[in-house]
């Protein structure tokens, strides 16, 4: 098995991050909490609850450098949250929006994070000295629908957004003052169709994202002309992707199984395996959320359900899985360790080191 | 201007509807079910708003969905890049709620859930661009 570790924290976990030395993590329970566990003597322990917001959390991103911990809510606010002593001490971040947060994530060299939001709008915000006070900055006019997930170019500068009017988009971020030199090439650029989260890859020259129509798109040369690739999967849609190299993705999502995608050595990439077990059964396909409703469909409920409840004891998550973080990176910005975390409350670990046909992926 | 351009285009598609549909007869004729199957669903579905096209188009493609009778068959036959548009059409099929279509498209539905999954019936509810 790939997965190393399980671990059952909640009923339910909507996202979750880990502190810098991966010694702590940090996730919503689905509710307007952050809890935060510990390894201690090999058992999990909760030592924080961070209780400031009103509403669902729906993205905490922890910094590597900085150990600082950021979290925005449904209650259109954002907090970073910093260890004075042993109490994680909130800062209010005034978002300005009028409508929920939905993700949020560090800039590369951690002097920014972007928001993501239900208002059409994108907020960059980043700290003034002079002020003790985080500036949140509204990229207003971009975006016709909710933005449901960003992604910071390695570069620091470019961000990369979906939303749920169809659009990718990828723009520059430059703050005078914060921001030392404008080095992108004014590479505002929009495609796709409705999408749902997007990454880039280590180095930052692919792009990929994904929405609800079981499909994973991947875009080099972002500019003027993109060049696209869109590879099309028999399961259900994914929720959230991860470059491990520059040739290997996961993906997670409602098939409960982490999938991995790879390209060869022309480029193309193509879906690969799951990287849980699974029985290749004729019935195992059904083993999904969907289950019951197509087993009624084919008057077959009583094969069908039984076969999907012997898959689920056999696998890692038995519920949707929404977030895959990752864990380790090795020197040349590899990961080989990652988690993730669902719907079913768990969180998992998954090692790819003893996965022999994956290695000259994680290589190249 | 526009809707002049529109409705020429629209000429056009009735033109190639109409060629594919007499295809589609002499292949049925043959007794060659399949391949009129893939003529249907070849360029569909009209790269048009107008649905006055994609009723005209699937009135062909429900021709041949309905002249299938051996459906292992038509799937060792017919090649991937068809599933997602058959999943549209199988799905207006069901909408229209006609017995005998109905029973057709569901016996349809079964074995191409099995061959293409679950993300293709996702990819036809998923797509509100190319609509059948």
């Amino acid at each position: 098995m790939a997965s190393v570790s399980v671990h059952q924290f909640a009923p339910c976990i909507t996202c979750h991050a880990w502190s810098p030395d991966q010694s702590m993590i940090a996730f919503c329970p689905n509710n307007n909490e952050v809890h935060i566990y510990k390894m201690l003597e090999g058992k999990w322990e909760k030592i924080h609850v961070l209780h400031k917001h009103d509403q669902l959390v729906s993205g905490i991103d922890w910094s590597r450098r900085t150990d600082q911990i950021v979290t925005v809510s449904h209650d259109r606010n954002s907090y970073v949250w910093s260890q004075e002593a042993s109490e994680w001490v909130p800062t209010l971040v005034i978002l300005r929006l009028n409508r929920a947060a939905l993700c949020v994530q560090w800039s590369p060299k951690e002097n920014k994070f972007a928001v993501g939001s239900g208002a059409k709008t994108v907020c960059i915000c980043y700290y003034e000295q002079e002020n003790n006070w985080w500036v949140s900055k509204i990229i207003r006019k971009r975006h016709d629908s909710s933005v449901t997930s960003i992604a910071w170019h390695p570069n620091n500068i470019l961000l990369a957004t979906t939303s749920t009017d169809g659009k990718c988009r990828v723009f520059s971020t430059f703050i005078k003052g914060v921001d030392t030199k404008h080095t992108s090439s004014g590479s505002d650029s929009k495609f796709g169709e409705l999408k749902a989260l997007i990454r880039w890859s280590p180095s930052g020259n692919t792009l990929a994202y994904a929405g609800h129509d079981s499909m994973i798109y991947f875009v080099d040369e972002i500019g003027p002309s993109p060049s696209a690739q869109s590879v099309a999967f028999r399961d259900l849609p994914l929720r959230d992707v991860l470059f491990l190299s520059e040739r290997m993705v996961i993906g997670v999502g409602y098939d409960c199984n982490p999938m991995v995608f790879a390209a060869d050595e022309r480029g193309l990439w193509s879906f690969l395996r799951f990287l849980d077990e699974r029985k290749q059964t004729s019935n195992a396909k059904y083993g999904s959320q969907l289950s019951g409703t197509f087993g009624k469909l084919y008057g077959q409920s009583k094969s069908g359900s039984n076969e999907a409840n012997e898959s689920s004891r056999t696998r890692a998550h038995d519920n949707c899985i929404t977030s895959v973080v990752p864990l380790k990176k090795t020197r040349d910005a590899t990961v080989t360790t990652f988690t993730t975390a669902g719907l079913d409350g768990k969180v998992v670990t998954w090692d790819l080191q003893q996965q022999q046909d994956l290695m000259e992926y994680l290589q190249g | 201007m526009a809707e002049f351009v529109e409705a020429d285009n629209a000429e056009a598609i009735f033109t190639r509807i109409e060629h594919k549909s007499s295809k589609i007869e002499s292949l049925l004729k043959q007794y060659k079910p399949v391949e009129a199957l893939k003529t249907a669903l070849e360029g569909s579905p009209p790269v048009t708003k107008d649905e006055r096209c994609k009723s005209a188009n699937w009135i062909v493609v429900h021709r041949a969905i309905m002249a299938i009778k051996d459906i292992d068959s038509l799937f060792s036959a017919l090649d991937l890049e068809y599933y997602d548009v058959l999943m549209k059409y199988l799905y207006r099929g069901l909408s229209t709620g006609d017995r005998p279509t109905c029973d057709q498209c569901l016996k349809i539905h079964e074995k191409l859930t099995e061959r293409a999954g679950l993300g293709c019936i996702l990819r036809c509810l998923a797509d509100k661009v190319n609509t059948v």
